[in-house]
């Protein structure tokens, strides 16, 4: 992996935009297909007087034949979806900047380590942390209580926050601005107002955000 | 003569194999997870049903059938109340304990009478 | 051999009794299969009433009618009211209902083990329900009740104790109706019916059950721990305690979706053959994906986890992308069974084509959940619970209906009014999608899962899926309108109104005590239709004959 550069970023957004379209459209065509098929066969064998229907039961070499052809989508699929996958462990980048995330009923820390920066807040007053544009940003995810999940919907990621384990990943924020997070995993009554939000700052703006909140 | 040489076994021993096989797979896949041996809580009750139905089919003719048995909804009763007792407290236990209790000496009266009445005709 | 019924010694205990009295302690599995549709049909009731004043609450942003606590309530009892109470145990009730029947058998295996499973499901589905008269409600920790949340601290209170309990009981119940239908398939066939001459519909009940017996069992020990966790505590400790329930719970909670499927693709299978005038269409190739099916259903669970970190989610994105496979093969089945007939469209047929159609958005929508980073984005929102409303609602309920109405006339002797069936089946299709299909943009933009408020943005989707499921309630009172219509005021049935194929239909409607006074011989898995065509090919043949 290239040392410092852009192109080699994680981004959770590319990598889900790279097979959604896939998924989708395989999807689609399929549901076409059958639906096609059915119609098809609702409009051609409807009864009339005089339809004798046959009696062929069985063809197993179609079904043979079905069978294989699904399998190789799903191969395609599968393997996309691995290769995706593999791009989204972990890379515990040198340059990384790093934010711990502490979920609790019903609000968010958010600290960086060893800059001396927190922030924190809950569903009264909705917490904001900074980070600057173009990236790697390496979470460290847990829970103080319960389990929580961190969906930032922009990334198209989320994570558990699970009670005595801490959850990696990184992420890359490409566009400068404000980009909404939310708590998606049930954690009791206030879980609809457990929202925070993300600043995305150019380099210089994300040091004199964190002088300003030290 | 209920039909299948082994008495029905045959798909249930098939599904065995391949929920072992796909366990194996997961035991492999996640070096050693406990949680592969999930996937025998069912081959292994099944197989024994299958060996115990190839063993001892059903015997075909005339089944003894009763058409009510209040036993069974009184156990049923004292089951549910133990049950709650379990948050609700030991009294609630004991109550339901003894309501089932009583329902089971009344089934297997039941059963025995029909058993003996049956052998008289 | 051909020709002789199924025998039965009677001990009639009953008499003096009171009719009804004796009716909620008969053991005849027809009873029992109607005692549980009128349970089922109950929590359906109560769950749905749940679910309309949820999308009430959901139609405006904010909160207008009821608080979080409230609305936390709401959710969790609708949907453990659907899983647990209505649609597992009418899947396993029809099967109680049908397979001595399709097997030729004059009554289930083990008929008080039955009528014991349903009283102990019904005490189950009360006990969870009484939780709303308690001081901090019902449970509402969802139907997964997730550690550490629905620990005694997480969610304190008797409601939520009753819940677990009422959960445990129900499941083992539903339990233990599927070991008598296990057991009638392997013990009481009739004579010539071999494995392989079994209805469509008796197969897919067989898969169900193999999928009853390995995993219900797992979620009732899953309870009990629960329930020690919350009055002992130290069960699921640690940093894998949470984990480990998961575990056991999905290991359950995946497959019951199944057994909340397979009943109703082989109704569906039975109507589109029998009002396609055709046998089922590649029935070998059937039995080998449902084993394959049923066993891989199994092997999923671990995609509800993919978000925790704490799985290995290739395994289970494989596993879960391979159904496909034998989910192909049944549709591959289903519209071949169609092509070369001649298709009637009956209101039975009209819900098995609604089956067809809708469910299959849900399938598809399952195979992009499958993908970790797809899921990444649309885990825990409203894009899932669109997926499981088309799957169960849009999918299994309308395969239900189906069963339902095509199996209606065989149970009471009286005929379903037809155009208020069909009218009832429009409603219904209109109110499904109307519903649900907004919630999948819901989802992608953003909505997370069990919240009773949510950012402006969303309020014209929601308000668009509120109206849907104001419709779908009108389409179930249409539906349930025809019950009532068509019991008050009968049309005699006759034994086989429908000209269907299987064995129940050889029998009178309603069927006598012991099922049958005489078989007809069984030579395939459409033994009446064999008659039929071979009745067909012998008139055939004395035409050809020079007089």
């Amino acid at each position: 992996m290239a040392a410092g550069g852009k192109a080699e970023v994680a981004s959770t957004r590319n990598d889900f935009d790279s097979i959604w379209s896939l998924y989708l459209w395989i999807g689609i065509g399929v549901a076409v297909l059958v639906f096609a098929a059915v119609g098809f066969a609702l409009v051609r064998y409807r009864a009339r007087p005089g339809r004798v229907p046959s009696r062929r039961a069985e063809l197993n070499l179609l079904e043979g034949l079905v069978a294989a052809l699904i399998l190789a989508i799903v191969a395609l699929l599968v393997f996309r979806t691995f290769r995706t996958e593999a791009n989204e462990d972990d890379s515990s980048r040198a340059d990384a900047v790093k934010v711990d995330v502490d979920a609790f009923q019903w609000g968010w820390k958010f600290t960086y380590p060893g800059k001396g920066v927190t922030v924190i807040g809950n569903s009264n007053h909705e917490p904001e942390f900074a980070v600057p544009e173009g990236r790697t940003i390496s979470f460290a995810l847990t829970s103080l209580d319960v389990i929580h999940a961190m969906w930032i919907p922009d990334q198209r990621f989320k994570k558990d926050a699970i009670p005595g384990r801490v959850n990696h990943f990184d992420m890359e924020f490409d566009e400068p601005g404000r980009e909404q997070g939310l708590c998606s995993e049930f954690c009791g009554f206030r879980h609809s107002g457990m929202r925070f939000g993300v600043r995305v700052l150019s380099d210089r703006g994300y040091e004199r955000w964190l002088a300003t909140h030290r | 003569m209920n039909g299948g040489a082994k008495g029905g076994g045959g798909p249930l021993l098939a599904w065995a194999a391949i929920m072992i096989a796909l366990g194996t797979m997961l035991a492999i896949w996640s070096e050693g997870s406990a949680t592969a041996l999930l996937f025998l809580v069912g081959p292994i009750p099944l197989i024994l049903v299958a060996a115990w139905n190839r063993a001892r089919p059903a015997p075909g003719g005339p089944r003894l059938l009763a058409r009510v048995s209040v036993p069974v909804v009184v156990i049923a009763i004292g089951a549910a109340l133990a049950a709650i007792g379990l948050t609700g407290g030991l009294w609630l236990v004991l109550i339901g304990g003894e309501v089932a209790l009583f329902g089971l000496v009344w089934l297997a009266r039941e059963m025995t009478l029909e058993r003996r009445g049956v052998g008289r005709r | 051999m051909a020709g002789d019924p199924p025998v039965a010694v009677a001990i009639d205990r009953g008499a003096g009794l009171e009719r009804g009295f004796a009716w909620l302690a008969a053991t005849d599995h027809k009873k029992t299969a109607a005692k549980i549709a009128v349970a089922s049909l109950f929590f359906f009731g109560l769950s749905g009433l749940l679910a309309l004043t949820m999308r009430a609450e959901l139609a405006q942003p904010g909160l207008q009618f009821v608080s979080d606590h409230t609305y936390d309530e709401l959710f969790t009892m609708h949907g453990s009211g659907m899983i647990y109470l209505f649609l597992t145990p009418a899947a396993l009730g029809l099967g109680l209902y049908l397979v001595p029947l399709q097997v030729g058998a004059s009554e289930i295996a083990a008929p008080r083990l039955a009528l014991f499973g349903f009283w102990i499901y019904l005490f189950g589905g009360l006990t969870m329900y009484s939780g709303f008269l308690t001081n901090n409600g019902a449970g509402d920790d969802s139907w997964t009740a997730t550690i550490p949340l629905s620990n005694s601290t997480g969610t304190p209170g008797v409601g939520m104790d009753l819940w677990v309990i009422g959960v445990a009981l129900a499941v083992f119940g539903s339990l233990l109706i599927g070991i008598t239908i296990l057991l009638t398939i392997l013990r009481h066939r009739a004579p010539g019916m071999t494995m392989l001459r079994m209805p469509v519909f008796t197969w897919t009940m067989l898969a169900t059950v193999f999928m009853v017996v390995a995993s219900f069992p797992v979620l009732v020990v899953a309870m009990g721990l629960l329930l020690a966790e919350r009055h002992i505590g130290g069960i699921f400790t640690g940093s894998t305690g949470s984990i480990v329930y998961q575990h056991l719970f999905w290991f359950y909670g995946h497959p019951v979706v199944y057994v909340m499927f397979f009943p109703f693709v082989g109704a569906v299978g039975e109507v589109v053959a029998t009002f396609s005038r055709k046998r089922f269409f590649g029935y070998r190739a059937l039995v080998v994906s449902l084993l394959f099916f049923t066993a891989l259903s199994m092997s999923v669970w671990g995609h509800h986890m993919f978000i925790t970190g704490a799985v290995k989610n290739q395994f289970y994105s494989l596993t879960s992308q391979l159904l496909a496979v034998p989910a192909g093969i049944e549709y591959l089945d289903l519209i071949a069974t169609m092509i070369g007939g001649a298709i009637v469209f009956r209101a039975p047929m009209l819900f098995a084509l609604g089956f067809i159609v809708q469910f299959l958005l849900g399938g598809l929508t399952g195979i992009i959940l499958a993908s970790p980073p797809l899921d990444y984005h649309v885990n825990g929102s409203y894009f899932v619970v669109a997926h499981f409303h088309y799957t169960l609602l849009a999918g299994s309920f309308f395969g239900l209906l189906a069963g339902v109405h095509y199996w209606f006339p065989k149970a009471t002797g009286a005929m379903l009014r037809e155009r208020l069936a069909k009218a009832s089946f429009w409603v219904l299709v209109a109110g499904t999608n109307l519903t649900f299909f907004p919630m999948f943009f819901l989802g992608y933009e953003g909505m997370p899962r069990r919240v009773a408020n949510y950012e402006p943005g969303l309020g014209d989707l929601n308000l668009l899926s509120s109206i849907g499921a104001g419709v779908i309630a009108i389409g179930v009172l249409l539906v349930l309108a025809n019950f009532v219509v068509s019991l008050r005021r009968r049309v005699p049935a006759g034994d086989n109104p429908w000209g269907a194929q299987t064995l129940e239909w050889w029998t009178t409607s309603p069927p006598p005590r012991d099922n049958f006074t005489s078989l007809p011989e069984i030579t395939s898995y459409a033994p009446l239709l064999d008659r039929r065509e071979a009745a067909e090919e012998e008139q055939e043949r004395r035409a050809e004959v020079p007089v």
